[in-house]
């Protein structure tokens, strides 16, 4: 602390207007550098901050012109718009858009925000400059951008994994599948009963393996695909979803009832995959021999619409309820109920990446009710969200 | 096409020995007689278009079926080299890939591809796709005789 100095008695003995010792304090509580210049643009007055941003003792200032705290290459041209500041003394924030820097007593320099007012007028006029240390919020600014760009760089590898899974594995999957195929065609019930048994398990590990290619697929693309944000005439969506799984409804003779559907902005095409693995899912886990019902309603939020897929299948233990939005997560054996665990994953991504979320709630007779909200107006609702 | 009872020549071009079997089979027993003729990357079937050795004794392909992604010269380099030869532009070619992209579709239509297809993923639907080409470009289309 300093001795019980009045720094506004200033240099020359001019007093300010309020008492000293009240004016005195705030200065000196003030978060930022506070230094008081002349019209010729030497230092009259600095605060304690002034001292411990620069690296001053205060006297070592007082009586100096303040270029002085400049780095050198800008010491010039700061006279210059020092005496421009004069002819039109606004209080206003200096260099906005330039990066400023301060230099310490040490030479070393920091990033600075500075803000100029002004005290009387005419020759007497005091320049008071507010000098703020902005190291902290340049790092975590330069932090922020490394991590943007980090995220954007993962992004695109993951696409570019995307596009590798699609074609090259695809590839020579396609070729085992071709000749396994073959193979069940032609010598099924010829060879023995192990060849038969055989043939089976690899066109079925084949089968299986082309569904996870083809889930991963969704799954990345899903999180990496740009959105196209529309009004999305959700009873359209769902007619068409319908259509598309009119085999496996008609196969298990389900019941599939549909409320009157809101309008709502979305991706078309994340939309309907959500709503295709949902119905899927209400399709696939029902128990032998019960016809499956399904109905799909849609209830107003606040700021946002809430979607429910409602089936009459096995239900979920409440113990496994978020579980099961996790990859690869199947609580049920693969010869019970097919599926690589990735549907619900997909349809997670798809709706956080709305800015909804989406949760399940099961009945206590059975069945499970899948529920995902999507607000109203999603925030930045443009096509690079990521 | 059935009033002319020499095989219609076929040149497949196409790197992937699984795929040429498959379509060699399909082809064998198709509706109409052919030659199929396989050229494993595209220099080599530029060589046998334009006779070049040891091609010399070459037929002239009725139909070219041309995969995309080849070795050394790729599909889209043949194709515009033959449609851009005064003496190979006629000569009906069809895409045969892997590729689902749009870019590859359009390149190809720009370049006049007679006809893009996607091989399909399962076999059934393979075989079901050559026999249809069979079907249209060997049976149905009157091709221009060389």
């Amino acid at each position: 602390m300093h001795p019980q100095t009045s720094y506004l008695g200033t240099a020359d003995g001019r007093d300010a207007d309020l008492p000293h010792q009240a004016v005195e304090s705030l200065f000196n509580a003030a978060p930022d550098g506070l230094v008081v210049i002349e019209a010729s643009g030497v230092i009259v007055v600095v605060n304690d901050q002034t001292e411990q941003l620069f690296g001053y003792a205060h006297n070592e200032l007082l009586g100096v012109p303040i270029e002085v705290l400049l780095p050198e290459s800008l010491r010039e041209v700061h006279t210059q718009h020092r005496a421009e500041y004069l002819r039109d003394p606004t209080t206003r924030s200096m260099g906005v858009g330039l990066e400023l820097y301060g230099v310490r007593k040490d030479a070393s320099r920091f990033p600075v925000d500075i803000n100029l007012s002004s005290l009387h007028a005419g020759p007497d006029m005091l320049v008071i400059a507010s000098v703020r240390d902005v190291t902290g919020r340049k790092r975590a600014e330069l932090l922020l951008e490394a991590n943007r760009l980090e995220l954007e760089r993962s992004n695109l590898d993951l696409a570019s994994f995307a596009y590798v899974a699609s074609h090259d594995l695809q590839e020579p999957l396609r070729m085992v599948s071709s000749y396994v195929q073959l193979l069940a065609d032609r010598y099924r019930g010829k060879l023995d009963p192990d060849a038969d048994d055989f043939i089976h398990f690899a066109v079925d590990g084949v089968q299986r393996m082309q569904t996870l290619i083809r889930d991963l697929l969704d799954y990345s693309q899903v999180g990496t695909a740009e959105l196209a944000l529309v009004a999305v005439d959700t009873n359209e969506l769902i007619a068409d979803t319908l259509s598309s799984l009119e085999p496996v409804i008609n196969d298990k003779h389900a019941q599939v009832t549909v409320d009157p559907l809101p309008t709502i902005t979305a991706d078309p095409t994340q939309l309907g995959q959500v709503f295709q693995n949902l119905i899927s899912n209400a399709l696939k886990f029902t128990a032998p021999g019960v016809v499956p019902r399904i109905h799909l309603s849609a209830a107003r939020g606040p700021d946002n619409w809430r979607l429910s897929v409602e089936d009459n299948g096995i239900g979920i233990d409440a113990v496994y309820a978020e579980r099961v939005f996790a990859p690869f997560k199947r609580l049920h054996g693969l010869g019970e109920y097919p599926g690589v665990g990735l549907g619900l994953s997909v349809c997670k991504r798809a709706v956080e990446r709305l800015g909804g979320r989406i949760w399940v709630d099961t009945a206590s007779d059975g069945g499970s009710t899948f529920s995902f909200t999507i607000p109203d107006a999603p925030e930045g609702a443009d096509a690079t969200r990521q | 096409m059935p009033l002319d009872s020499s095989p219609i020549q076929i040149l497949l071009v196409e790197d992937n020995p699984g795929d040429v079997r498959l379509t060699a089979e399909t082809l064998r027993t198709g509706k109409v007689a052919n030659d199929l003729h396989v050229a494993k990357d595209g220099e080599h079937a530029m060589a046998f278009l334009r006779r070049e050795t040891p091609h010399t004794g070459a037929p002239r392909p009725d139909l070219v079926i041309l995969d995309l992604n080849l070795p050394r010269k790729d599909g889209i380099e043949v194709l515009a080299e033959i449609k851009q030869d005064d003496s190979l532009h006629v000569i009906p070619i069809v895409i045969l890939t892997t590729s689902a992209a749009e870019r590859d579709v359009l390149q190809s239509y720009e370049l006049k591809a007679n006809a893009y297809i996607t091989k399909p993923i399962d076999v059934h639907d393979f075989i079901a796709a050559v026999t249809s080409i069979e079907d249209f470009w060997l049976h149905i289309v009157r091709l221009p005789r060389a």
